[in-house]
């Protein structure tokens, strides 16, 4: 049996999975920008001045007029970035001198998502002025600037969930009482069905690239998760080969393509406390152009789920019942929820999870490439829920 | 099973170098001896943990041998005879326990990884070029095994607060079968 040394790989190897597995053009670079990196050392603490000096020289190369940089500090930034805070002082494009106040999300050496900023830059950019945006700047796509690649942010204010609520880690299964998701589910419904009707053909998005109609969306990206196992896992499950092929034998067509965020739940949006309003969405590091029901069937997932206060309706993305949500967002896109399509896409999603979970995550942490490798060694154990989550919904089929 | 020891302990030991050690008070003596013990102590767990069952198996193979050579030579009164009745008995059932004990925890780690490999192979195998009838046999065969597994990986990570229904996933000592005396 041939043993692949996936710690250290080879030319060969990176060559080998870029071939086996046909995945958009910035998708493979971000992948294989990864697995060239991997052989390299470990995250080790960066000091903050290092960040601070590679920012200089991303807004330098940026701007032609001086500025200054203070106040830089570290912000939480989750298992998958390191993010800084900073005000810069500048004269802003349309503006005029003022101080903004910005957060630098930086990659690690190796995250939970090898994804691409720019991509990230384009779709904020894009999606600005049609859903609650942050202002984004600029970004350094290979880390020429950066020691790993990077964008930068406008800060914005807003909670993910309210200051007495409870939630597990990385803010999945938030609990939120009655009058705040009142407030937030509409809300939450209408910017999807704005985002997944948004008409993206005019949008500057060179780095995402557009399927045909029909089965090529499942196609690629089936493929992208494909390829992130086969770089990361280090045990086969059988159970996953199962999956994959099931998920590229029943690949659904689709017939109107939407803008996907990727990860669209709560604790991926920011809101006011005092009017309950979203002010932003975040993390668009998976978005890509493809099915809307890949987001249906993520907001729907019960890794995202809560219990309601009569303790048997589980609530979507801890905010409304499915049943409720899915009618609702009919309505307010004109589009058809096909319960085929959001089965498959549910299988899907938890492939895609189990991928990040018991493949990525490992990989991370065994190699010591992030500054959170106890946190991804301890998010890897969902893993298992997720695969009998997958298990009955294939077993269950539509 | 990606979550074992040896991978845990390696991210615990990152996590107190660089996040936690460096945030107590460095004057301290009592919380920065303890903090260094904890390291120093888990980096032993990670050095003996693949090698304990060796270490035991070796130590039972000696114990065994050298009963055997004290049987002979503990030749007195009637406590030596009732003495040497017990480490017959128990040099026997250690003897029956080594005889079971011929694979060592890495080549068992090391089998399943390759079935599970082969048993991967052989569902991407069926599916690319199988009848629909094979496919359907491939996949519940598959769902039916990984039914049983998934049961056992979820109650051994129970601790970890995944599960929604925690109740209703049995305890893990009650769902691991006994190793078979021969």
């Amino acid at each position: 049996m041939q043993i692949i040394d996936k710690d250290r790989p080879s030319p060969e190897l990176i060559a080998s999975m870029r071939k086996r597995f046909e995945v958009e053009r910035e998708v493979d670079r971000a992948l294989t920008y990864k697995m060239e990196k991997r052989s390299g050392p470990a995250y080790t603490k960066l000091p903050l001045e290092t960040l601070v000096a590679g920012l200089k020289s991303l807004i330098a190369s940026q701007l032609k007029e001086p500025f200054e940089i203070s106040n830089a500090h570290w912000l939480a930034g989750g298992a998958s970035k390191l993010q800084v805070g900073f005000d810069l002082a500048w004269n802003r494009p349309g503006v005029g001198r003022e101080t903004t106040r910005m957060v630098l999300r930086n990659d690690l050496a190796e995250a939970l998502h090898a994804t691409s900023r720019l991509r990230e830059f384009q779709i904020v950019k894009a999606l600005t002025g049609t859903i609650p945006m942050p202002p984004v700047f600029w970004v350094d796509n290979t880390g020429e600037h950066l020691p790993y690649p990077a964008i930068v942010y406008g800060f914005v204010n807003g909670v993910t969930k309210p200051s007495n609520a409870k939630s597990g880690v990385t803010g999945l299964g938030t609990y939120l009482p009655e009058d705040v998701r009142n407030k937030l589910s509409p809300q939450f419904v209408a910017h999807m069905a704005k985002m997944h009707t948004f008409d993206f053909s005019k949008a500057e998005l060179s780095a995402f690239d557009v399927p045909q109609l029909g089965k090529q969306n499942a196609e690629w990206v089936v493929n992208w998760w494909d390829r992130v196992w086969a770089e990361d896992a280090q045990e086969e499950v059988p159970l996953m080969a199962l999956a994959s092929s099931w998920l590229h034998k029943n690949a659904p067509a689709v017939e109107h393509l939407s803008i996907v965020h990727g990860d669209f739940r709560t604790g991926n949006y920011l809101f006011n406390e005092a009017d309950t309003r979203i002010t932003t969405w975040l993390d668009w590091e998976l978005s890509r152009i493809g099915d809307r029901h890949q987001d249906l069937a993520w907001s729907t997932s019960h890794a995202f789920s809560v219990l309601g206060e009569d303790g048997k309706t589980l609530l979507v993305s801890g905010l409304m019942p499915e049943t409720q949500f899915l009618e609702e967002y009919e309505k307010a896109s004109g589009l058809k929820v096909d319960k085929k399509a959001l089965h498959y896409y549910q299988v899907f999603n938890a492939y895609s999870m189990i991928g990040m979970t018991l493949g990525t995550s490992y990989r991370v942490a065994r190699n010591g490439k992030s500054h959170q490798d106890i946190l991804l060694a301890w998010l890897l154990g969902v893993g298992y829920m997720l695969l009998d989550e997958m298990r009955g919904l294939i077993e269950k089929g539509v | 099973m990606e979550m074992r020891p040896q991978f845990q302990i390696q991210t615990i030991i990152k996590a107190m170098t660089e996040d936690v050690i460096p945030a107590l008070d460095q004057t301290n003596q009592l919380a920065m001896q303890s903090a260094q013990l904890t390291i120093g102590t888990l980096m032993l767990i990670s050095q003996h943990l693949p090698l304990e069952y060796r270490y035991d198996c070796d130590e039972l193979t000696r114990l065994v041998a050298t009963a055997e050579v004290l049987k002979s030579q503990a030749k007195a009164g009637e406590t030596t005879s009732a003495a040497v009745a017990c480490l017959k008995e128990t040099a026997r059932s250690g003897a029956d326990v080594l005889s079971r004990a011929r694979a060592e925890p890495a080549e068992i780690l090391d089998a399943i990884h390759k079935l599970r490999a082969s048993t991967s192979d052989i569902v991407r195998a069926v599916y690319a070029e199988g009848s629909e009838a094979a496919q359907s046999a491939v996949q519940a065969t598959v769902l039916a095994m990984s039914k049983d597994q998934l049961l056992r990986d979820r109650s051994w990570l129970l601790m970890q607060g995944w599960e929604p229904d925690p109740k209703a996933v049995p305890a893990i000592d009650t769902l691991l079968a006994p190793i078979a005396k021969g």
